[in-house]
């Protein structure tokens, strides 16, 4: 008789769903931390080829962590360093930008209404243009003083969690090991050749979305600057990497990034909408490639899930806990199917509850062959 | 501080595994390295390890005590029995199959345990170590291919 591992059933599948969301809503309560343990493990993952190849250089795991991690501290604060000034600089003209680029969309917005406008008499009558500036005029209005104190308080509370990222990712580098073995050795005899596979499947479910994710944020970012490199656009890179890392937010940052570049492009090229239209057209062909190209080369291949599902399921984890739940949703669902899938197998195989049980009775019959049984 | 980044120092798993023939050509930094990979698991005598049709997920050295190789439900009579550095598990793992027969602790015995993608992924990632237990299993497989000569011949 051949056992092998069979695939999730339509109980399992519903379980792993209610679990996903259930864990959504816990980690939306725990923001604080889960977000630094999601960096941190996207760190890790980055981290941990190095780390291995130190291990198979015969360096122990302690030394491999250490000689990782100071490396990578030192080459940070070494980059810090050297683009401090340009920080600065950038700063300032963030600061002052700032103002300029969102007057430039809203001049392109205006343009846009207007053109509405003379086109369609429905517009005209409704004064769509005249409408939004009075709204945008009362909303700009003492907008820096109300916001700026609560932006101030809210970084406040974020610091200490954002220093919390590498200092997880270090420990996660240098004890995760010992973690695993230490699941693993509790695990009973009958059981453990499947928890390793769990345990490998988790880890490799992990390392490949998240590893997949910086490959697909690199070729987005890339993807973008040139584009926007070749329109003529200021600082293409900058927009590039910041539209992609968006992107990590499932449609939500897609839009955002997009809006981004459209008001850079209407600040940059006033009287050239067709600037702002080729930057959408840019975008758009971007997304394409990346949803049909770049995802299933990287992302793709560690979640093997049906199309539909995965679209579902990023509107009910952003339901459930909004942005947190539109990032964390797939990885979420795919750790917990792998877990799922290999417990379900487990506690469906009776060949291997019976093999436990028997191991049972022969440590009892083991520790009570010396004692003579009661009278 | 130096010795932080050292190779950590030979444990008494790594002085076992030395015994088995698969990882005796291996160097003590080798040897080292492949100890890290190794899960010691305990069986009592009579304990089954995997049964015949299960799918194989790991290779096994015996570090003590001794292991009776047999078919599903015919433990009386051992195909083979695998004693303190002897190897077993390793067919499956090699060629994807599912598990060719039971295997069975004979004594109470310790296990040394390479989960599927720790072994592949060294395999993968050190040409020597690789090189190394690549003829190691050549070699077991060319026992097992002449001790299996050697019984066709002697039977009438």
């Amino acid at each position: 008789m051949t056992r092998t591992h069979n695939p999730a059933g339509p109980l399992i599948w519903t379980l792993g769903l209610a679990l996903t969301c259930l864990l959504l809503f816990l980690f939306q309560k725990a923001l604080w931390l889960v977000l630094p343990v999601l960096f941190a493990l996207i760190a890790y993952y980055l981290l941990l080829p190095l780390k291995r190849r130190l291990l198979l250089a015969g360096v122990s795991h302690d030394g491999a962590a250490a000689l990782v991690g100071t490396a990578i501290f030192a080459l940070l604060a070494l980059l810090l360093g050297l683009v401090s000034p340009a920080l600065a600089q950038l700063a300032d003209a963030v600061q002052e930008g700032g103002m300029r680029y969102l007057d430039g969309g809203l001049r392109l917005l205006d343009t846009a209404l207007r053109w509405l406008e003379n086109r369609f008499a429905f517009a005209a009558r409704a004064g769509l243009a005249t409408e939004a500036a009075t709204q945008v005029a009362s909303l700009r209005e003492g907008l820096a003083a109300r916001h700026l104190a609560d932006a101030a308080l809210t970084a406040a509370v974020w610091l200490p969690s954002v220093l919390l990222v590498p200092f997880i990712a270090f420990f996660m580098l240098r004890d995760g090991w010992r973690f695993r073995r230490f699941l693993a050795n509790a695990v009973p005899n009958a059981f453990f050749e499947r928890t390793l596979l769990l345990l490998d499947r988790l880890d490799r479910t992990a390392r490949l979305y998240f590893q997949g994710l910086i490959r697909l944020t690199v070729l987005d970012a890339l993807c973008l600057a040139l584009g926007l490199w070749i329109i003529g656009l200021s600082s293409p890179l900058l927009l590039g990497v910041l539209t992609a890392v968006l992107a990590w937010i499932p449609y939500v940052g897609s839009i955002a990034g997009c809006l981004l570049v459209v008001l850079v492009a209407a600040t940059d090229y006033p009287g050239n909408p067709s600037i702002a239209l080729a930057a959408i057209a840019l975008f758009i062909g971007v997304r394409l490639l990346d949803d049909f190209v770049f995802m299933p080369m990287t992302i793709g291949r560690s979640l093997r899930m049906h199309p539909l599902l995965t679209v579902l399921m990023i509107f009910a984890g952003g339901a459930v806990a909004g942005v947190t739940g539109l990032v964390l949703v797939l990885p979420l669902l795919a750790s917990v199917m792998a877990v799922g899938e290999t417990v379900g197998a487990v506690l469906a195989d009776p060949r291997l509850r019976a093999r436990h049980r028997h191991a049972l009775a022969l440590r009892q019959a083991a520790v009570t062959r010396d004692l003579p049984p009661p009278a | 501080m130096f010795r932080l980044f050292a190779s950590p120092p030979a444990s008494p798993l790594h002085a076992r595994l030395a015994t088995s023939p698969l990882f005796a050509t291996l160097s003590p930094r080798e040897l080292r390295i492949v100890g890290t990979l190794i899960h010691e698991r305990h069986y009592l005598a009579g304990e089954v390890i995997f049964d015949q049709g299960d799918e194989g997920q790991a290779i096994y050295t015996v570090l003590s005590g001794r292991v009776a190789i047999c078919r599903q439900g015919d433990s009386g009579n051992p195909i083979a029995t695998v004693a303190a550095g002897g190897l077993f598990g390793e067919l499956a793992l090699i060629d994807g199959g599912p598990r060719s027969a039971q295997a069975r602790a004979l004594d109470d015995c310790a296990l040394g345990v390479m989960f599927r993608g720790d072994f592949t992924g060294l395999m993968t990632a050190h040409a020597a170590i690789a090189g190394k237990l690549s003829f190691q299993l050549a070699r077991h497989y060319a026992g097992i291919i002449r001790r299996q000569a050697a019984a066709t011949e002697a039977a009438p």
